[in-house]
């Protein structure tokens, strides 16, 4: 009994000093962003790497979601006799969860892990300790470009990504199923709402996971035992992590946003 | 003696050793590297650090760069306590001083001439036509200018270490730190950079710090050794009185012993009661 009771302070104690770590982290990157200002070629370096390179399972997975939507949908709404409301099924569902979430949980498999093991394995190579020596800051010059680019991505990925669900939806319900054209985009256009759907459903929720995706990922790289095992425990940390705060966010953000 | 800043009294650059270590203790959990340890690093000349593996060679480099913070004493750098500096000043302190790590820790997404322009390029706002004139003078000076649009991928380990040696002499440091610049080199490259670290040294009017177990390169450039084990300084002196000295500790480092002070087989149990014990390894 003792010894679980030894166990669990260790436990508990090494995660408060893991989160306390994470968060003075996170202060010091926050410390260079200003200073990136006045570089932001490693900004759009970083950008093209977490963002661009993550172009193509976003889209292809939003054709995807957004095919599966159109087709559950009309099978749903048809029932009903309202299958011309599809257009707005399938908006309203990619613009408020489908789209922001699993935009940020495909980003957090794709970049994140990127990330993570690209840190990692400069600090295990000595390449970050070789800046110190060289008077660089790593958390400067590595890590906060890195930061900023997986925040200012992760909104632009997921609007790219509920842009072409909307598409794949259009395709099924419109394209094969024969819903009506005309119906499926003015509902769409009289329901779906700039400051609840996109604002709110999309860019915030997105800004929001970017912000805590790009932290954890950045936070285990720069964290990581420097040896193989390290590295490639961090980067499963980061995709278990990251997901299980997406979801568990996405759940809150909802409460706050759309609980009437 | 320090004053009310922590800066020693002889804190004007040009007087005394470049860097003095004080007391210095520093454990890594229970297990103790340092034990009041005391070296002065004189100015202008190469200085070798050489212990066994696991000795505390490359921490005590980490201790002097101040990447790490000792449990007790000093180190002073040019009369400055690191130790005792703000980050900003800690940065300030290292744009003096070379690093060369074991790995080289090239920049693997550079090529050679972009990880020798790299310190240029942060810390200072040269136009680029003269950073490209001193990259290609540093380049010249390891015999690598011609390789200055490969990969660090691209290199084999001795060249890797001369591209690295390069840009910690970027800066113009009026110090370099050495971690085994040697291991795991062939015999031309070991030659080459036994070569270059001395010709540096007295070229640049550097001081040099060379940390390594390979005992007959680094006596060969050494102007004064130091040998650590067991937390301790067990020698120090030239080279030739290095080879003469009576303690059992230098001589079995200097002559290569497989026991001694520093024993053949880990401690553990007895041989023949752990041949008895049961399968449990």
């Amino acid at each position: 009994m003792i010894e679980l009771l030894r166990y669990l302070g260790r436990w508990g104690l090494g995660v408060f000093q893991r989160l306390g770590r994470g968060h003075i982290f996170v202060l010091y990157v926050l410390a260079g962003i200003p200073g990136l200002l006045f570089r932001f070629r490693l900004v759009v370096a970083q950008m093209w790497a977490v963002g661009v390179l993550s172009l193509l399972i976003i889209v292809v997975s939003g054709v995807f979601v957004g095919m599966v939507l159109g087709l559950q949908g009309y099978n749903t709404l048809v029932d009903f006799g309202a299958e011309e409301s599809l257009g707005v099924a399938v908006a309203k569902a990619l613009t408020r969860e489908l789209g922001p979430v699993i935009s940020a949980l495909l980003f957090a498999g794709r970049a994140g892990s990127a990330l993570t093991a690209e840190i990692g394995l400069m600090k295990a190579t000595e390449q970050l300790d070789g800046m110190e020596m060289m008077a660089v800051d790593p958390l400067r010059r590595v890590v906060a470009p890195r930061f900023l680019a997986g925040v200012l991505s992760m909104p632009l990925l997921a609007t790219m990504f509920t842009a072409i669900g909307v598409v794949g939806g259009y395709f099924v319900g419109v394209g094969l199923l024969g819903v009506d054209d005309g119906a499926f985009w003015s509902q769409m256009q009289s329901k779906v709402e700039l400051r609840d759907d996109i604002i709110n459903g999309v860019l915030v929720k997105s800004f929001v996971f970017g912000i805590v995706v790009t932290w954890i990922a950045v936070f285990e790289g720069y964290d990581a035992v420097p040896t193989s095992e390290g590295v490639s425990a961090a980067t499963t940390r980061t995709v278990v992590n990251s997901s299980l705060a997406v979801l568990g966010l996405d759940f809150v953000l909802t409460a706050l946003m759309f609980n009437q | 003696m320090l004053d009310q800043n922590g800066n020693h009294s002889r804190a004007a650059a040009g007087e005394g050793p470049i860097v003095e270590v004080r007391g210095l203790s520093f454990a890594r959990g229970s297990r103790i590297i340092f034990n009041h340890v005391d070296i002065d690093i004189p100015r202008g000349k190469v200085t070798a650090i050489m212990g066994p593996s696991g000795s505390g060679k490359t921490t005590l480099l980490k201790l002097i760069g101040a990447q790490l913070k000792p449990d007790a004493g000093r180190v002073s750098v040019d009369g400055v306590d690191v130790h005792r500096l703000p980050r900003d000043e800690v940065f300030e302190m290292r744009k003096r001083m070379g690093m060369l790590f074991q790995s080289g820790a090239l920049l693997t997404d550079l090529d050679v001439f972009e990880n020798v322009a790299f310190p240029l390029r942060e810390h200072t706002r040269l136009p680029g036509s003269m950073i490209r004139t001193l990259v290609l003078m540093k380049l010249e000076a390891v015999g690598l200018r011609g390789a200055r649009k490969l990969m660090p991928r691209e290199l084999s380990g001795g060249m890797a270490r001369r591209v690295a040696l390069a840009r910690a002499i970027a800066l113009d440091p009026m110090m370099i730190m050495y971690d085994e610049p040697f291991s795991g080199q062939d015999p031309i490259s070991m030659g080459i950079l036994v070569q270059l670290i001395r010709q540096l040294n007295d070229a640049l009017g550097l001081t040099s710090i060379v940390v390594s177990h390979d005992v007959a390169e680094t006596a060969s450039i050494a102007d004064y050794m130091y040998v650590i084990s067991d937390g301790k300084i067990v020698g120090h002196g030239t080279p030739d009185e290095m080879g003469r000295a009576e303690s059992k500790w230098v001589r079995q480092f200097m002559q290569g012993l497989p026991d001694g002070p520093v024993p053949f087989h880990y401690p553990g149990a007895g041989y023949i009661d752990d041949l008895l014990a049961s399968e449990e390894p």
